[in-house]
């Protein structure tokens, strides 16, 4: 499979909610990008945005937006400028697909997984289609590892693991330019999990997919990432190739998130880091990670900026500047 | 990528196929396990109903005392009054009173115990070998209470029927379109509309007879066809559409706005699954994401919703019928019950206990055609 190694950006992406008790800032300004084939890792504790940002790329909007905009490049394209109608059938699962959180109820019910797998490839609905789309469907079980007598299965049949392969198979089908793992195996048990991050490395080095991988579980996500980001209350706060954020965090908030992960390697005393993060509900205008921030000091009661330290190694906090 | 096949393979998929074969068969025979099973347990069901009933409206064999006691008064009256035993001496004329009596109770079948004989009416009603009546006549002029149910038995399943298909398809309709502006005007006044459906449908047909037909006149009051009936095909047809239109209302009215509050609701629940929200990453056209992700699910709580109003509404078929004057099973039945004419109440019971029972079965099938977690022949699926 050839890809062009064009990139996959997003600019100045900022998503809100307004709900009964204000306006939630769970993306505020995020810009990184992505080359062909590459995956980015998304790392963040529980609320931190990361779900949300996944989601927004997809469009994959609530009711209850309240400012939605940015720049989402994709092969040089604009997909902000495109109307939802066109979105939808442009950009949707053709080019950008996801596996959800909950992947595991994410199959429905009552119709048959090779029904739903096929989906997205099907335009008109003509026998020739379904068969050539049942073809495809049966390549990428076999590249996800499901048995192909799977596909005339219901979903209630199969286990949590295998369901999460189908998700991923159906991920696959369109051969999109860009899969976002919305932490495609935080409801598994870690034997399945492994499982499955293996499937996930050998088609990214085999296929050349692009992920985006949303996690909060550094250590298994480590071996997948070419590059990581750190988010923090909706915001990006540290970005570069993995190796060196996983080696050397930069940021006071990633130096605490890699401390408190065991290594296999070295005997460390684990850490950990007080407090909360704030309320994305009217977030302070300081450093968003002050409050809790060993190093604090004057500055860090204004908003930092994005500090390249070095090339490609990006940081969000006034000791770098 | 063309796919290649090794013939190991291959063969591995025609051995698949024959499974799928068999698969099939083995599918086909555990369908008839069920539906024999199915048959079984209804068909017990409707004896238990049918017998309970057959000693409630022999009130547990005192109508027995009191058709003897009517034996006794009519043949007493009959010697008394007739001249042919007047100048009997007392004593010979009550030996022919008590023959009299004997025979007629005899005739009645009321030498027996009343035990036994019920015993005897569950098999006569089971097998729809339901008698004569006592005082109802069909209006062919039949008193095999068979005849006279026979006859009434379609006006009530058309009326029925057709009021029962509109109420499931305007109310499946009203219910999803509620369900995509759900808290819109239009929302907010059905969901406040739903408690009326707590009153029963012939309540509401006393209001449309009232309204359209003694105050505005443009709809008959009742019955089934204009007296007399046209001659023409087509005119009767029209005249028994015009006679429908009340009473499928009526029934549509009491039934609606609970059923299109319910299933809004459902609607509402199964459109926040995590499968819709992947069918609209999955880029589907919202007429799609409808019909296979939304309705599709939701259709197993909807038929189990609507099973149990067809129940109800079955009941409320009688009071209906008599408002309506509708030729059907359900003032029939009201006649009887008015006449004590136990072999016809009886015997409509046991027509009723049928069609629940076949209601039951018929939607026990559908509900596992709709949905795969329901596996026929015991060994279900589990669901998460």
């Amino acid at each position: 499979m050839t890809r062009n190694n064009e990139q996959f950006r997003v600019e100045n992406l900022y998503l809100s909610f307004s709900t009964k008790r204000g306006i939630v800032q769970a993306v505020e300004n995020v810009s990184f990008s992505l080359p062909r084939g590459k995956t980015m890792v998304l790392v963040g504790e529980s609320g931190c945005g990361k779900t949300s940002l996944g989601r927004a790329i997809l469009r994959l909007l609530p009711r209850n937006v309240k400012e939605y905009r940015g720049n989402v490049f994709l092969n040089g394209q604009d997909l902000m400028q495109l109307s939802n109608e066109k979105f939808r059938r442009e950009v949707r699962w053709k080019k950008a697909a996801m596996v959800p959180q909950a992947a595991m109820n994410s199959l429905n019910p009552v119709i048959k997984v090779s029904e739903q797998v096929i989906e997205p490839l099907l335009r008109r609905e003509t026998k020739r289609e379904k068969a050539g789309a049942m073809k495809r469907a049966e390549e990428v079980f076999k590249l996800v590892g499901v048995p192909l007598d799977f596909l005339e299965r219901y979903p209630f049949e199969l286990s949590g693991g295998m369901r999460q392969r189908v998700i991923l198979a159906m991920a696959l089908i369109t051969n999109p330019d860009i899969v976002v793992l919305d932490e495609p195996t935080s409801a598994l048990d870690l034997l399945t999990q492994a499982n499955i991050m293996n499937v996930l490395k050998r088609i990214k080095q085999e296929e050349g997919y692009t992920f985006i991988l949303i996690t909060h579980d550094i250590a298994t996500s480590s071996e997948l990432a070419d590059l990581a980001g750190i988010m923090y209350a909706g915001q990006l706060v540290e970005f570069s190739e993995a190796y060196d954020l996983f080696r050397e965090p930069l940021h006071p908030y990633s130096q605490k998130l890699m401390a408190s992960v065991p290594s296999l390697k070295e005997e460390k005393k684990l850490e950990y880091l007080p407090g909360q993060p704030p309320s994305l509900l009217e977030p302070p205008r300081t450093c968003r990670f002050a409050e809790r921030c060993p190093e604090r000091f004057e500055r860090c009661d204004e908003e930092p900026p994005m500090v390249e330290v070095k090339e490609g190694h990006q940081v969000k906090c006034w000791l770098y500047k | 990528m063309p796919q290649k096949f090794t013939p190991q393979e291959q063969v591995g998929e025609k051995m698949e196929k024959q499974e799928s074969g068999r698969k099939r068969q083995g599918d086909f025979l555990r369908l008839l396990r069920y539906s024999a099973l199915r048959v079984i347990a209804l068909f017990l069901a409707v004896v238990v109903g049918v017998y309970l009933m057959i000693l409630i409206a022999n009130m547990g064999g005192y109508v027995d005392e009191i058709r003897r006691a009517e034996i006794a008064f009519n043949v007493a009256q009959q010697v008394r009054g007739s001249p042919e035993f007047a100048d009997l001496p007392e004593e010979r004329r009550r030996e022919i009173m008590d023959s009299m009596i004997e025979t007629e109770e005899r005739r009645l079948g009321l030498d027996q115990p009343f035990i036994l004989r019920s015993v005897y009416y569950l098999r006569d009603a089971l097998t729809l070998d339901l008698g004569r009546s006592e005082n109802l006549t069909s209006d062919a002029g039949s008193r095999q209470v068979r005849h006279i149910i026979l006859e009434r038995l379609p006006p009530t399943l058309f009326l029925f029927l057709t009021a029962q298909i509109i109420t499931f398809f305007a109310g499946l309709f009203i219910a999803l379109t509620l369900s995509r502006q759900y808290g819109s005007k239009l929302d907010k006044i059905m969901v406040a509309l739903a408690p009326t459906s707590a009153a029963p449908s012939w309540f509401y047909g006393i209001f449309l007879i009232l309204i359209f037909a003694a105050l505005l006149g443009v709809l008959p009051f009742g019955r089934m066809v204009a007296a007399p009936p046209p001659d023409d095909t087509l005119q009767y047809a029209l005249s028994v559409i015009r006679h429908l239109i009340l009473p499928v209302a009526a029934i549509v009215l009491g039934a609606l706005f609970l059923s299109v509050y319910q299933w809004r609701t459902y609607f509402l629940i199964y459109s926040m699954e995590d499968y819709v929200e992947m069918a609209k990453a999955k880029g589907l056209s919202g007429r799609k994401i409808e019909r296979r992700y939304i309705l599709r699910p939701t259709l197993p709580p909807i038929i189990t919703s609507f099973m149990l109003g067809i129940i109800t509404v079955w009941m409320g078929q009688i009071v209906l019928e008599t408002v309506f004057n509708w030729p059907g099973l359900g003032r029939l039945l009201f006649q009887a019950i008015g006449l004590y004419d136990t072999p016809v109440i009886i015997g409509i019971i046991v027509i009723f206990a049928y069609l629940l029972a076949l209601t039951v079965f018929v939607l026990d099938f559908i509900y596992a055609m709709v949905d795969p977690r329901v596996k026929v022949g015991g060994e279900g699926g589990q669901s998460t």
